[in-house]
């Protein structure tokens, strides 16, 4: 026996929830050649079908591209600072994908180590997530080789599969997500098939072993040859949350702000006096690997990567963890 | 909400120009409770901000044992020191921290210190030689060998003199050559050979050596041939860095955040790490 729900039904049920105080995130097509997570302000611009991976990550949904930390007035020679009290809308993520939902709790980690920044913590809480099992891989999805799935539950609050005849079957996860579909669903007789996942493309630890082994290689400097350093595979990956902290001044408003970064470009680390310990491109697509696959797993426990595949998919030269761990991978 | 980023506000007692660019500044906190409650270990470092500029990150500079207030010390080079470049008395600036480990002190009871520093990394080492001072039965003989390119790149120069007056304590001061003046009394050389021909023999020190990555470099091998071994000398890293709490992902030596485990290591510690720094 399942719950499951009509796409209709699902479709009032979004539209119900954008019509109420709370802000309701999913993929749409933002262009005729882009689908992304984005605020959606119909039920009808919710995609179910037709696409492997939003062109972003739900990231932005906890950890906004651009968020201020704090305002200040600044009257002669007195500063006041102010924090912001609007109160944060309930936030639903409908159609995850499970590779998203995935990074929210490895994302929990690095936002709570030791300091707790409640930025982070009162998005998250305010946040649930109704993840959509995948029916469809492509040759970038590498879930499985990070030890996830197509229908991983890790970070979901609700689990959907598409039983292929407009119905979902509902798997409700967590209180938050019975909350959503209580008295929502039907109970049926049937529930969903196997999902096809993508095979397994490389083992974690050999990417490991490498990376920490071969600190310095040609490897590096082969591949990096090609990094044009635009940071898409950072700003598009659901677990990267480097971040920059800026000033916008005067015009902007007064307020110290965060402001998404990566690793991936010379400025980010580089010293006052000029020196830089990351000076060349391949030492920076090496910390990439090397924190995905060995700092964060020796801190926490786990890879920081969920097999989304969007660094490769996004990369103008086809480069990101995909392409250099399955190259790693053959030795 | 709690606030991890939330800086304290901070007034200026004090601005001292130390040579042609580069400041010293001394804060005091505005909250009274937080003034009474502030301690922090020498070597650690804070995040030092001016509205409507950014922040910046600074070793604290000042000894721990001062109660009044905080110094920290900048060289003009981006948009936020510029901006730092102008504060005057009374003005409010932000503080953050104290942030990172700081010298193990305690640990340091007992021995000889060495404090080898080059340019701006006076500001690093000039907290712990007070602090040593301050608590001088503590500690054996203190040596300080501080070189800068000119004369006119010493920074706190007249502190040096003051130490110079404790008992067991040799400074040594040097610039680069042709950095000298006509007047010039100190010696005249790169900070590892001055250190070198000065200190010929030691008996177990611990060595703080901080500057330029040469200067480093050079030291090394002769603290070797001087039989100090690496777990004795230490260094601090002065990685670029945004949130100070281990977030924001940029100040890693391999697998170390610096922000946190750092910015205090021992060489041993630092070649155990990869070539990242």
């Amino acid at each position: 026996m399942s719950e499951i729900i009509s796409q209709a039904a699902l479709r009032a049920l979004a539209a119900e929830w954008i019509s109420s105080a709370r802000q309701v995130f999913g993929p749409t097509a933002i262009n005729p050649h882009t689908v992304a997570y984005s605020p959606l302000n119909s039920a009808d611009a919710l995609l179910l079908e037709g696409f492997v991976h939003p062109a972003n990550s739900i990231k932005e949904v906890v950890f906004p591209r651009h968020e201020v930390l704090y305002g200040y007035r600044i009257e002669g020679n007195s500063v006041e600072l102010l924090d912001d009290h609007a109160p944060l809308p309930e936030q639903i993520v409908i159609a995850a994908r499970p590779c998203d939902a995935a990074a929210l709790p490895i994302l929990d980690r690095v936002f709570n180590w030791d300091f707790a920044d409640e930025f982070y913590n009162r998005r998250r809480a305010a946040t649930t997530v109704i993840t959509l099992a995948c029916n469809t891989a492509d040759e970038s999805c590498f879930c499985t080789s990070v030890g996830l799935g197509p229908d991983s539950e890790r970070g979901s609050d609700v689990l959907l599969f598409d039983l292929g005849d407009q119905f979902y079957e509902v798997r409700c996860l967590t209180e938050k997500g019975h909350a959503l579909f209580r008295g929502k669903t039907e109970t049926a007789d049937r529930t969903a098939m196997a999902v096809s996942a993508p095979p397994k493309k490389f083992d974690p630890q050999v990417i490991r072993s490498f990376v920490i082994e071969h600190f310095e290689d040609a490897f590096w400097k082969d591949h990096a040859l090609a990094c044009v350093g635009c940071g898409i595979c950072a700003y598009t990956c659901p677990t990267c949350h480097c971040f920059d902290i800026v000033d916008a001044g005067p015009s902007a408003g007064n307020a110290r702000v965060r402001t998404w970064d990566s690793c991936q470009f010379p400025i980010f680390t580089a010293h006052a006096s000029g020196h830089n310990p990351r000076a060349s491109q391949s030492s920076r697509q090496r910390q990439r690997i090397l924190h995905k696959f060995a700092i964060y797993p020796d801190k926490f426990g786990e890879i920081l990567c969920t097999g989304c595949g969007n660094c490769t998919r996004n990369c103008p030269e086809g480069l990101g963890v995909l392409s250099l761990a399955m190259e790693i991978d053959r030795g | 909400m709690d606030n991890i980023y939330k800086p304290d506000l901070m007034e200026v007692i004090s601005v001292r120009q130390q040579t042609a660019d580069v400041k010293s500044v001394s804060l005091r906190f505005l909250d009274a409770e937080r003034a009474k409650n502030f301690s922090f270990n020498v070597g650690q470092f804070g995040i030092f901000s001016v509205f409507g500029f950014g922040e910046s990150t600074f070793n604290i500079c000042s000894s721990s044992n001062w109660k009044d207030r905080i110094e920290f010390c900048f060289r003009r080079v981006g948009r936020v020191t510029e901006a730092m470049w102008k504060i005057e008395e009374h003005d409010i600036v932000g503080f953050r921290g104290p942030y990172g480990n700081g010298y193990p002190m305690d640990a340091w009871k007992g021995h000889d210190l060495i404090f080898l520093g080059g340019g701006i990394a006076m500001p690093p080492i000039r907290c712990a030689v007070w602090y040593a001072l301050e608590n001088r039965a503590d500690y054996g003989e203190i040596t300080v060998v501080y070189g800068a390119r000119t004369v006119a790149d010493l920074v706190y120069a007249d502190e040096l003199d003051r130490w110079a007056e404790f008992d067991r304590v040799r400074v040594v001061r040097c610039v680069d050559p042709g950095g000298q003046t006509a007047d010039w009394k100190g010696e005249v050389g790169f900070v590892p050979n001055v250190f070198e021909k000065a200190c010929g023999k030691c008996n177990d020190p611990i060595v703080l050596v901080i500057g330029p990555p040469i200067m480093i470099k050079n030291t090394l091998p002769i603290l070797d041939r001087m039989g100090v071994g690496a777990a004795s000398v230490y260094t601090s890293i002065e990685n670029r860095m945004k949130c100070g709490v281990g977030k924001c992902g940029r100040c890693n030596v391999g697998p170390l955040y610096v922000c946190k485990e750092g910015p205090v290591l021992t060489m041993e510690q630092l070649q155990a790490l990869p070539a990242d720094y």
